[in-house]
């Protein structure tokens, strides 16, 4: 189980903790993550360049051809673009034939089908959730967690090939194996409103708290991401919504990765 | 030696000036806002004494990126400093504090040509990176050049000096008049002859190779010359170009050639001199400044917060490019050609835009740079002169927002939908568009099957949390896809629906009939942005009307205060 590790560009300064737990988790399941320097996904330059966006996606596919791997994100976001600019190559001849020059230009050649894989993914398939819940030291029973998805990984489903893009089980299967309660909520398979953040935070902000007040009312504990932008949106900006109430803010936004980690007893409980 | 004191006291002027002027430059107060990731938990920062010096002296952090780079710039600071402080500033050096000190003395004479033999190793090594690398061959400037040339024009002129003044009879002619008597005829010519065996020195016509007499001269030069000279072999580098020029040596010697080369030389050092104050001539001192400053830190902690902090960081650079070579969005520069994309070049603009001396179209390309920037953090990990660079953008990039630089994004929103529309639709398709032909939004088949079902809007996130959708967006996903099947376009171009739609892609998973829904909405958003972009709309130019405008749109009641501190 070798893959070309593709962190994201916010990992290393906005989310590092995400970072350090995907190392941890992976090398824990023998889950080698070769580092390499990708560049970034081309999603953040999406809404005004078509082909910078493609051409930084497909220079990845490059680089992670030359190595013989597939790549593995943990960031929903990187993932669904990722995804995107390879069903676009198909379709586009245009672009393709625009991005193939200006990889020309840097001496390297339009790649073939290279898989990409976002972490959760992985995990169903090479460890599968048995596994998991054979490997776990400390459950976490009685812990009531709601499921996030992420836009960009579920939809669109003939592009992405996630998940069943309506209704989706393999965050569920994954987290399952914890021991946690899975509550089921309205909105899992909603937006959390990051990528309007800095464009519209007014509805950037209506979007979050509306997530967060349906997973509370389902009596959820923990809302668990596996999605850089997720977890920063649900975490890092959460201040803005001004929540009223107790001060507990439930519920807590935590990374999967690390729940995970704490029930296979390589980190404390991150809540 | 009149002309070296004037030369030297109008190189010191200058580069005084050029001190005042470089740290009187003031930023202004807009450019950049505080970082405020205050969310962060502050890490121990690694500051230490040891690894600052470990960083300016062993230039570790090069050696993390590029082993050539370390090889070529440890040459140049050793051979650089050596030649500085047991030559250049042997007046107030070496004759006060080393005892017996001369500079025709070995060890000095062949220190010499080994620290000017790696000095210029390590630019022949600089020069052939800048030619090698078509990326940092396109944006190395003017300076880049020019500092190569200085510094590599020092150390070449100084060795041809050395050469000709070992070759010449003149410099011979003109030792023997002031430090030799001689006792009789013979002397000179003894002299003479064992000088142009074993010294190099070419006289015309040639000395006597007679082997007595050169044994005469070589007993006189132990007891004259030889107590301020080496033989002329420890100086290996002059002495092989001595013998290389020596075809040529009565043309040279003939038109003194010793004395113009002295005149290039000191002119070159007294130039960096002067230069020194000015663009990357300064680095050699702001770099190591920056090191120390830094603590030996790879990440944006500790943050940047005084101006002066930042001012060194600004300074610092050394223009190596290894920050552009790495960065992660350096494909994005490669397709839209905006140098501003790349870190090293964008931080020259950023000097200009804290100075406020960009003009409106630099402002717009530094603009644009910034906002593709993702804040991956590499470049200041990468960076060998530890340039805190993630703090500069991070704070540069909420000054620029501030100040509605910030984009199409925020531009879009300075008037309403219907004025865009009449702008955006004033003079036709971009140039883009045109080249790019029928684009989703163009084609009546990506609308045939659209029944107006309003499944794309009612599944919308974005309309769910508008009170009144048709007032606060504009239009709704619904009817935007009516308006391209009826081919108005241009009518949806800024409809606050396309530039705030989330992208989650549910109109588009869920409509029946298999409409692009969402990736429609992204190629109206590029479209509008390469508009913009062409005719340089980087205002609303019509004067905003007071209503209408997307920022004043009614919020839902809960959300009032978008801005604040920590709940």
């Amino acid at each position: 189980m070798r893959y070309a590790y593709f962190s994201g560009c916010k990992i290393p300064h906005h989310l590092p903790e995400y970072g350090a737990s995907v190392q941890a988790l992976c090398s824990a399941l023998g889950i080698t993550l070769v580092p390499m320097e990708f560049s970034c996904c081309g999603w953040p330059i999406r809404h005004e360049n078509p082909v910078a966006s493609a051409y930084s996606a497909v220079r990845n596919f490059a680089l992670a051809e030359r190595e013989g791997l597939s790549i593995l994100t943990p960031c929903k976001c990187c993932f669904g673009n990722l995804k995107h600019a390879q069903a676009k190559m198909q379709q586009d001849a245009r672009l393709a034939a625009e991005v193939g020059n200006l990889l020309g230009k840097e001496g390297m050649r339009l790649p073939g089908k290279i898989d990409v894989h976002h972490l959760l993914t992985v995990l169903d398939r090479d460890v599968g959730a048995k596994m998991l819940g054979e490997l776990v030291r400390s459950p976490l029973s009685g812990v009531k967690v709601a499921c996030h998805y992420g836009c960009h990984a579920l939809r669109p489903g003939n592009v992405t090939e996630f998940d069943d893009p309506l209704a989706p089980t393999v965050f569920e299967r994954i987290l399952s194996a914890t021991g946690a309660e899975m509550v089921h909520w309205d909105l899992r398979l909603e937006c959390c409103g990051h990528p309007l953040r800095g464009r519209d935070d007014t509805i950037s902000n209506a979007l979050m708290r509306k997530k967060l007040e349906n997973a509370r009312d389902a009596g959820a504990d923990i809302l668990a991401t596996g999605c850089t932008y997720c977890q920063m949106q649900f975490d890092q900006e959460r201040h803005r919504i001004h929540e009223t109430g107790d001060g507990t803010k439930k519920p807590t936004a935590v990374l999967f990765t690390r729940l995970l980690e704490a029930a296979l007893g390589l980190a404390p409980r991150p809540f | 030696m009149t002309v070296f004191r004037i030369l030297l006291v109008l190189a010191c002027c200058i580069c005084l000036a050029g001190i005042v002027r470089r740290f009187s430059r003031r930023h202004k107060e807009t450019a950049f806002a505080p970082a405020g990731h205050n969310h962060e938990k502050s890490s121990p920062s690694g500051r230490s004494f040891a690894t600052a010096l470990a960083d300016i002296l062993l230039l570790r952090r090069t050696a993390r990126t590029s082993m050539y780079r370390w090889v070529m710039h440890t040459l140049i600071l050793i051979g650089f400093t050596g030649l500085l402080v047991f030559h250049a500033l042997d007046d107030i050096i070496g004759y006060p504090f080393i005892p017996g000190y001369e500079s025709t003395l070995d060890p000095w004479q062949w220190l010499r040509n080994l620290f000017g033999g790696m000095a210029l190793a390590g630019i022949v090594l600089a020069a052939a990176r800048r030619m090698g690398n078509a990326r940092l061959k396109t944006f190395s400037r003017r300076q880049d050049w020019l500092l190569l040339a200085v510094i590599g024009g020092i150390m070449i002129s100084g060795f041809l000096l050395e050469a000709s003044k070992i070759i010449s009879p003149n410099v011979f002619n003109r030792m023997t008049e002031s430090y030799f008597l001689p006792e009789d005829e013979n002397d000179i010519p003894a002299l003479q002859a064992f000088w142009s065996a074993h010294n190099g020195v070419i006289f015309t016509p040639p000395a006597s190779t007679d082997a007595t007499l050169i044994a005469k001269g070589e007993e006189l030069s132990a007891n004259n010359c030889n107590y301020c000279h080496s033989p002329t072999a420890s100086a290996f580098l002059s002495r092989a170009l001595a013998t290389a020029i020596g075809p040529a040596a009565p043309a040279l010697n003939a038109a003194n050639a010793d004395l113009g080369l002295w005149y290039l030389h000191i002119v070159l050092a007294f130039a960096a001199l002067a230069l020194m104050p000015y663009g990357k001539f300064l680095h050699p001192v702001a770099t190591p400044v920056n090191l120390a400053v830094r603590g030996g830190s790879h990440s944006a902690r500790p943050p940047l917060e005084t101006t002066a902090a930042r001012k060194v960081g600004l300074e610092a650079c050394t223009r190596c490019g290894e920050c552009s070579l790495h960065c992660s969005v350096a494909p994005a520069f490669a397709a839209i050609g905006n140098a501003d994309i790349l870190p090293s070049e964008k931080l020259v603009s950023l000097r200009g835009y804290a100075t406020g001396t960009l003009s409106e179209h630099e402002t717009d390309a530094f603009a644009e740079g910034s906002r593709i920037c993702t804040e991956c953090l590499r470049c200041t990990q990468i960076c060998p002169s530890g340039i805190n660079l993630q703090d500069l953008w991070l704070s540069s990039k909420k000054s620029l927002k501030h100040r509605e630089l910030d984009g199409p994004n925020t531009t879009i929103r300075q008037c309403n939908a219907m004025q865009w529309a009449e702008v955006l639709s004033a003079q036709g398709k971009s140039r883009f568009e045109q080249i790019k032909g029928d684009g989703l939004a163009d084609r009546a088949e990506s609308f045939w099957g659209c029944v107006q079902c309003t499944t794309c809007t009612s599944v919308c996130p974005v309309v769910a949390v508008s009170e009144a959708p048709a007032k606060d967006l504009d239009l709704t996903p619904q009817q935007i896809m009516n308006l391209l099947r009826m081919g108005l376009k241009d009518q949806t171009l800024a409809a606050r629906m396309v530039w705030s739609c989330t992208t989650c892609y549910k109109c588009q998973e869920h409509c029946p009939q298999n409409i692009q829904v969402a990736d429609i909405l992204f190629e109206l958003r590029q479209i509008a942005t390469e508009r913009m972009k062409e005719r340089k709309l980087t205002a609303c130019p019509l004067p905003a009307a007071t209503s209408g405008r997307f920022s004043a749109a009614p919020l839902p009641p809960e959300t009032k205060k978008p801005e604040g501190g920590k709940a």
